[in-house]
């Protein structure tokens, strides 16, 4: 190849990128946009919500990307997100930001299937937890060591579970630390001794279709999903879209559709509980 | 008399003990793939129909098929391999053909690319979030989450092509030189074909870290199961679907492994007709 011809080659190779850069950039400016970012557990819902949403508004796009709550808090006062999704309530200290509940969800102990006990109380599971019973033979089951489950840190469930028993997590001596709800499900299922918490739509789900965990009350309440809905249930959380400032436009239309009765059916699709918004 | 056969029949035996082990290791190594293969089959058969691989996801990927998501995954690689290849296969044939072995500079460039190849995936996920999602401008995009990956093939790509153009015997070269070739006419038509499987297995390993990268591409090219317009719109790696749905969706274990099934497949396919493509060049170029 001659000097020129590969100069040539070189000035195409840049024109069509140049071009190629230029129609996307068009492309990126037509369409009004949002993007969301934040918790792994609400971000399968909203993306669901969001489809609707589009098909509703032809031109518009809504970015759902995940990450946890904590990215999603962080990005939103950053600007990199103009909602974030956070699977708890905001905290005192979490002030100047808007949160819009779209669902509860209910947080529940689970066993194995297998395993003789039916009830805990809160005590024992605080004993539990921080390891001051180590054996099922204490709380009226097998003689088998306990194996505690916690969530890793930065997950609103442990929060949730934390608050709810008053603890602080460098008390818990866990013994395996999970991430996602279906991990801790899987946990507790392949382990007879294990004890773990998770999100009581997916624990009902996985329960149905005959993974062998079970569900245990809380306080005398059933862990059901009836129960997170008329708020008798003690351990539940909601689910919030959140904004930096007072939602406009695009981002206040969203947020009233994914409040709206129009999305109740994808809620109840993802096993949480829709919220009735006047 | 007696002791000699005997020592015989111990050597005999010894023999076969080592073959026996060799071949072991060998059955165990493909037990491993043959395991993994037939537990994604049996998992995600049934789930897998020509919809599947056409339609987009419907209730968070429970039904549906992958279709937006597979295109994502190609454009993915695509601008990572393009982005990639020509980067570091030209510093490959510099540190192998141009600079000596004790070189300081070619030290230093080799001695950056192991620190590289060493480097977590999720510390390259941060740096193109930091980098190109944010500084650049680019946001969750297919092009960032491209790009994040290239940086994750640099290493891998430019130390398989130096080992392999150094294979390439150096009486090549001086032949090259002997019958009047300038030293790029040598590479283009002796060396680089000369070393072209070597340099195609060392695409197929970085296009396997590529396809199966999640923790890097989360927060660049994103999680938006939507088709993709443009480079620019943010697009889910099928590595990513396969971990969202087997870690965040209840229910949604049965096309995690069909779409496990498809990714292990799309390797095989890209193995397979890569190697084909390395031997023939080769065998066009040098054999004929």
């Amino acid at each position: 190849m001659s000097m020129s011809d590969s100069k040539k080659f070189l000035l195409v190779f840049i024109t069509c990128f140049v071009l190629e850069f230029g129609g996307l950039a068009c492309a990126y400016a037509a369409s009004e946009r949002l993007v969301l970012t934040g918790s792994s557990t609400v971000a399968p819902l909203v993306g669901e919500m969001a489809r609707r949403f589009e098909t509703m508004n032809p031109g518009v796009r809504i970015d759902v990307q995940t990450g946890g709550t904590s990215r999603g808090i962080n990005d939103t006062r950053n600007g990199t997100a103009d909602i974030g999704m956070v699977s708890r309530a905001l905290k005192p200290d979490e002030n100047g930001l808007h949160a819009f509940t779209i669902a509860l969800d209910g947080i529940s102990i689970i066993l194995h299937a297998n395993n003789r006990v039916t009830a805990l109380s809160k005590q024992q599971i605080i004993d539990i937890y921080t390891g001051k019973i180590t054996n099922w033979r204490s709380v009226g089951g097998a003689d088998a060591r306990i194996t505690v489950v916690n969530k890793a840190e930065g997950r609103s469930t442990l929060e949730l579970f934390l608050h709810y028993l008053e603890l602080k997590n460098s008390q818990i001596k866990p013994h395996a630390i999970i991430g996602d709800n279906p991990q801790g499900i899987k946990t507790v299922a392949g382990n007879p001794n294990a004890i773990g918490y998770v999100s009581i739509g997916a624990a009902e789900y996985e329960a149905e279709r005959g993974v062998p965990i079970k569900l245990l009350p809380l306080d005398g309440v059933d862990a059901t999903i009836a129960n997170v809905r008329n708020g008798t249930f003690p351990l539940s959380r909601p689910l919030n879209l959140i904004t930096s400032r007072e939602p406009q436009e695009l981002a206040r239309r969203f947020i009233e559709f994914a409040r709206s009765l129009q999305t109740h059916d994808l809620v109840e699709a993802q096993y949480f509980v829709p919220v009735e918004v006047n | 008399m007696h002791e000699v056969r005997n020592t015989h029949a111990w050597q005999i035996l010894r023999d076969r003990g080592v073959q026996f082990l060799i071949y072991a290791s060998v059955l165990l190594i493909s037990a491993v793939f043959i395991w993994i293969l037939v537990d994604l089959i049996r998992g995600g058969i049934a789930h897998l129909s020509w919809e599947f691989l056409i339609e987009p996801p419907r209730d968070t990927g429970r039904a549906g098929g992958i279709a937006p998501i597979l295109v994502s995954t190609l454009l993915i690689l695509l601008v990572a391999v393009l982005t990639a290849v020509p980067i570091a296969w030209t510093t490959a044939i510099l540190l192998a053909e141009f600079v000596a072995v004790d070189n300081a500079f070619g030290k230093a460039v080799r001695f950056s690319l192991h620190v590289l190849a060493g480097v977590p995936s999720i510390v390259f996920g941060l740096f193109g979030n930091a980098f190109f999602s944010i500084y650049l401008g680019l946001g969750f995009s297919i092009l960032s989450g491209g790009l994040t990956l290239a940086c994750m093939l640099l290493p891998i790509l430019t130390s398989t092509a130096e080992a392999g153009l150094r294979t390439v015997p150096n009486t090549y070269r001086t032949s090259a030189s002997a019958l009047g070739l300038t030293r790029t006419a040598a590479l283009i038509h002796l060396i680089l074909p000369a070393a072209a499987p070597v340099l195609a297995a060392g695409l197929l390993l970085g296009i396997g870290r590529a396809l199966a990268e999640t923790a890097a591409l989360l927060f660049t090219s994103g999680y938006v199961e939507r088709m993709p317009d443009s480079l620019l719109d943010s697009g889910r790696a099928l590595a990513l679907h396969i971990f969202d749905l087997s870690m965040n969706v209840p229910g949604g274990d049965t096309p995690a492994y069909a779409s496990s099934l498809v990714l292990v497949s799309l390797l095989l396919c890209i193995n397979i007709l890569a190697m084909k493509f390395a031997h023939g060049l080769q065998r066009r170029k040098i054999m004929t």
